[in-house]
């Protein structure tokens, strides 16, 4: 028998869209959250409403974890599909849960003597409890009681995620969840390999980048959001127009993602903190307006979470193709803001620093998420104890204004950024402009004019600074490191679980994450760069985007680039497997 | 109280000598001097175009967007601060072109804001091709053998669109235009205001005095502005051109369902400590 695993699990939930899976799955995530344990939760799913094959997948570890690693300890099989297709991923000892009704030869498919098949009539059970639609919540209590988990955290979650959706179907539900925990204590001759114990710890929160973005912008001060529907930024809409009563945000659905751009761009000249949210193909719809926002020194927040490409690609599953795109989108040039968090809590901190950016240097900011970051939740701690400081840069006060004489809203000074009032505010009138202009905003296509005011739009990303977007090291220590790994954006999370992988080999690598692409971190990158004889930079897209971007801002080139863009997030062992492979073959 | 000349802008005019844009101007001003406005809470609102660099002709906050945007911008000032007195304004092209979404979807908002179409039939910057309002079978330089398309009607546009206040004007009649425009901000909802304007150097064809023949007042006929159904048989008339209000109707304006902002404007929302627990609370 497997030697006993006490809070450590992998999960994966998988069935056809409109089964619950992503549901079943974070209240899961939720439970095991609830213990004490910290949790990665993510999903995976093809663009239907219904059918398909889709899963959720969730490691619980009583440490910080950031991704999946290893084989799964549970399966609960919705359909029977995915016995099929995932009854070899279950280490040895591991568990299947499914519907002994539907599936009678669950044990000739899964093919496997080395696991448990906890087969249990889930539908007729439903049924008893009030409905067959919820098989899943008696799934869901089998799995919790295999684990030994107490009973009373599924109630409490059920009633808490689903109140909203009336008594009845808490009630129901926790009936059915109830049934399944129940029969699972006589559905094994064994005690099940894994149990979980609850450890007290304070309060969490599990999150996935948009919800954990959505939190940041919300903290920022964000007062209007103008989105149109795409995946997988969608649910930054839904959340926010969910709070937009309590937190006073106006959100407004678009007709298309060019109204959504132009008219972030309206309500921030008026003075308010405002942001859009997209994919690529929205994003494509909105460089006009983001070329406007440049040169009208506009200060917009756009969110841009990348999918598949090119055109509708492949909807639904992750990439990071995009950077390049977003550097230079637009005709023309001007500053602008590109951060790309690689987790969760990342997407907090750069959320609420975008809105800060945005005013400090009057000028867009376009934060870079993917499908995989956008979907991925992780246990964040103590969210609300990060200092947060709300810097709204140059703009005047109404005070001010009463006070001024001859303003200029594009006035020359020694950084670049000029003094900004706002529409309703007296003593300065001017015309915030796609045309080219002087420093009163009045058009102007005088030679001399134009290169001062190119000049001046320039200067000022010099204002951020370089601790703010400077990367991040992980890993083993400078001096001791052989190799240097580098990556960007959400490929952080399974880096730093490949990291732990290969120092628990004895293998020293250090990893650098950039976070910042514009204004571009160069003295930092190319100082780790050099210090190194050995780097391989891990990217999700074909033509090794950042590895230009660092050649072109700090001319090292890094000789070795490992690729993924089958639309598939990175694994740890992957990663783990390319370094060994290349350098300690 | 702000008068007219305080609307005056101290930049030199670079429209045709003659072009209708002037009248319009004329009018936008003396309807802000009409309704006591002060040039800082008022923004003018465009997209690109001759008619477009308005806001850089009329001394109050401007915005001179992209082509065919200034609709969506506009909805968006209006919405950061719904104090301000917004009037957006851009030609035939940019809102019956490129804009046509935008301007639909602007009427159906009931937003409180004000949308003037500059409508001189032809692309007046772009040195003369046919636009979405030139009428059927005009040669212009983009269709030498005649415009093959039926034009857009912008006020059936507007009027199909829910727009709550629909009139057209003519910029050659500046006091009723004026009036009209006065009419149309005082308005408490969208409205729209179509208006006639010559285009004196790719438009020959359409002369000021071509105009004034053709038009005729609403008012001076008995139309009934509260019957939808009569101002769209006004709207498409085409032997006659009426000019003046063809529909007006009082509905919830877009402001009126959100609460938050009923004491005071978005803009003016303390941001500097805002309580993100009762969100992150869903999420433990």
């Amino acid at each position: 028998m497997p030697m006993s695993q006490v809070n450590k699990v992998n999960c994966k939930i998988g069935g056809p869209a409109g089964s619950g899976v992503a549901t079943m799955g974070a209240l899961f995530a939720k439970c095991l959250q609830q213990c004490g344990l910290y949790v990665v939760g993510t999903n995976d799913y093809p663009s239907l409403i219904k059918g398909g094959h889709n899963t959720y997948k969730i490691r619980a570890a009583p440490f910080p974890i950031t991704a999946i690693v290893g084989q799964y300890d549970l399966l609960l099989a919705l359909d029977k599909l995915t016995v099929q297709l995932h009854a070899s991923e279950l280490s040895e000892g591991g568990a299947i849960i499914y519907d002994s009704n539907k599936i009678k030869d669950a044990a000739a498919i899964a093919a496997r003597s080395d696991i448990h098949l906890v087969g249990m009539p889930l539908t007729q059970m439903a049924a008893a409890a009030g409905g067959e639609i919820m098989f899943n919540s008696v799934a869901l209590g089998a799995a919790m009681g295999l684990m030994q988990m107490d009973f009373d955290i599924i109630r409490t979650m059920m009633q808490k995620i689903w109140a909203r959706k009336g008594q009845k179907v808490v009630d129901a539900n926790i009936a059915a969840a109830l049934a399944g925990h129940q029969a699972s204590k006589s559905a094994l001759q064994q005690q099940f390999k894994v149990k979980i114990e609850f450890i007290k710890r304070p309060k969490t929160v599990f999150m996935n980048g948009n919800e954990a973005s959505v939190a940041g912008a919300i903290k920022a001060g964000c007062k209007f959001v103008a989105e149109y529907p795409m995946s997988p930024s969608s649910s930054i809409l839904h959340l926010m127009a969910g709070h937009e009563w309590d937190y006073g945000i106006i959100v407004k659905q678009t007709e298309d993602e060019i109204a959504a751009a132009n008219m972030i761009c309206g309500a921030a000249f008026a003075g308010v903190r405002a942001m859009t949210a997209t994919s690529g193909g929205g994003f494509s719809l909105m460089v006009e307006a983001l070329g406007l926002m440049g040169i009208s020194e506009t200060p917009c927040v756009i969110f841009e979470s990348q999918r598949c490409g090119p055109s509708t690609g492949l909807p639904t599953y992750t990439e990071q193709a995009d950077l390049q795109f977003v550097l230079h989108a637009s005709q023309g040039e001007f500053p602008r803001v590109v951060i790309a968090p690689g987790d969760p809590l990342e997407c907090f901190v750069e959320a609420i620093n975008a809105f800060n950016i945005a005013e400090m240097v009057q000028t867009p900011v376009i934060v870079l998420l993917d499908k995989f970051l956008s979907e991925t939740s992780l246990t964040l701690e103590n969210l609300q104890s990060i200092p947060v400081k709300i810097i709204r840069g140059k703009l005047q006060s109404d005070e001010e204004m009463q006070k001024a004489s001859s303003f200029k809203r594009y006035q020359f000074t020694p950084d670049g950024i000029s003094p900004r009032c706002i529409p309703g505010q007296q003593n300065g009138l001017h015309v915030c402009s796609s045309y080219e202009h002087d420093e009163t905003g009045y058009t102007s296509e005088a030679p001399d004019m134009r290169v001062a005011m190119i000049n001046k739009r320039a200067k000022k990303l010099e204002a951020i600074p370089q601790e703010l977007i400077a990367p991040s090291f992980h890993g083993a220590g400078e001096n001791e490191a052989d190799v240097l790994a580098v990556c960007w954006g959400s490929t952080k999370m399974p880096m730093l679980e490949a990291l732990k992988l290969l120092a628990e080999e004895g293998k020293k690598v250090r990893a650098m994450h950039i976070r910042y692409a514009s204004p571009f971190p160069s003295k930092a990158v190319a100082g780790a760069l050099s210090s190194f004889k050995k780097s391989i930079i891990f990217e999700g897209n074909s033509e090794a985007q950042m590895r230009s971007l660092i050649f072109e801002k700090t001319g090292h080139f890094i000789q070795k680039a490992y690729l993924r863009y089958d639309g598939r997030p990175f694994k740890p062992e992957e990663i783990a497997s390319a370094i060994k492979r290349e350098f300690y073959g | 109280m702000a008068s007219v000349s305080d609307f005056n802008s101290p930049h030199n005019i670079t429209w045709c000598p003659g072009c209708g844009d002037f009248g319009i101007l004329v009018a936008l001003k003396g309807a802000f001097a009409k309704l006591g406005l002060s040039p800082h809470n008022v923004v003018v609102v465009s997209g690109i175009g001759c008619g477009g660099k308005i806001p850089h002709f009329i001394r109050t906050y401007g915005f001179e967007g992209i082509h065919g945007r200034a609709l969506p911008a506009a909805t968006g000032i209006h919405l950061a601060n719904h104090e301000l007195t917004v009037v957006a304004i851009g030609g035939d092209g940019d809102g019956c072109g490129i804009g046509l979404g935008h301007f639909m979807h602007a009427m159906r908002r009931n937003l409180d804001i004000t949308y003037i179409i500059q409508d001189n039939e032809i692309y007046g910057l772009t040195v003369g091709q046919a636009s979405p309002t030139t009428k059927k079978g005009v040669i212009t330089k983009s269709t030498p053998h005649g415009t093959p398309e039926d034009p857009i009607n912008p006020p059936l546009v507007a009027l199909a669109a829910g727009a709550t206040f629909v009139a057209r004007g003519f910029s050659g009649d500046i006091p009723h235009l004026t009036d009209l425009i006065a009419k149309g901000i005082a308005h408490r909802g969208v409205a729209f205001i179509d208006v006639f304007q010559p285009c004196v150097t790719w438009r020959k064809d359409l002369p000021y005095e071509l105009y004034q023949k053709k038009i005729y007042k609403l008012e001076e006929v008995g139309h009934d502005p509260s019957d939808w159904q009569a101002a769209v048989k006004r709207a498409i008339e085409t032997e006659r051109w009426p000019i003046g209000i063809f529909y007006q109707v009082q509905k919830p304006i877009y402001t009126d369902q959100i609460p938050f902002i009923k004491d005071k404007p978005l803009v003016k929302h303390d941001i500097s400590n805002i309580d993100i627990s009762k969100y992150l609370e869903e999420f433990m």
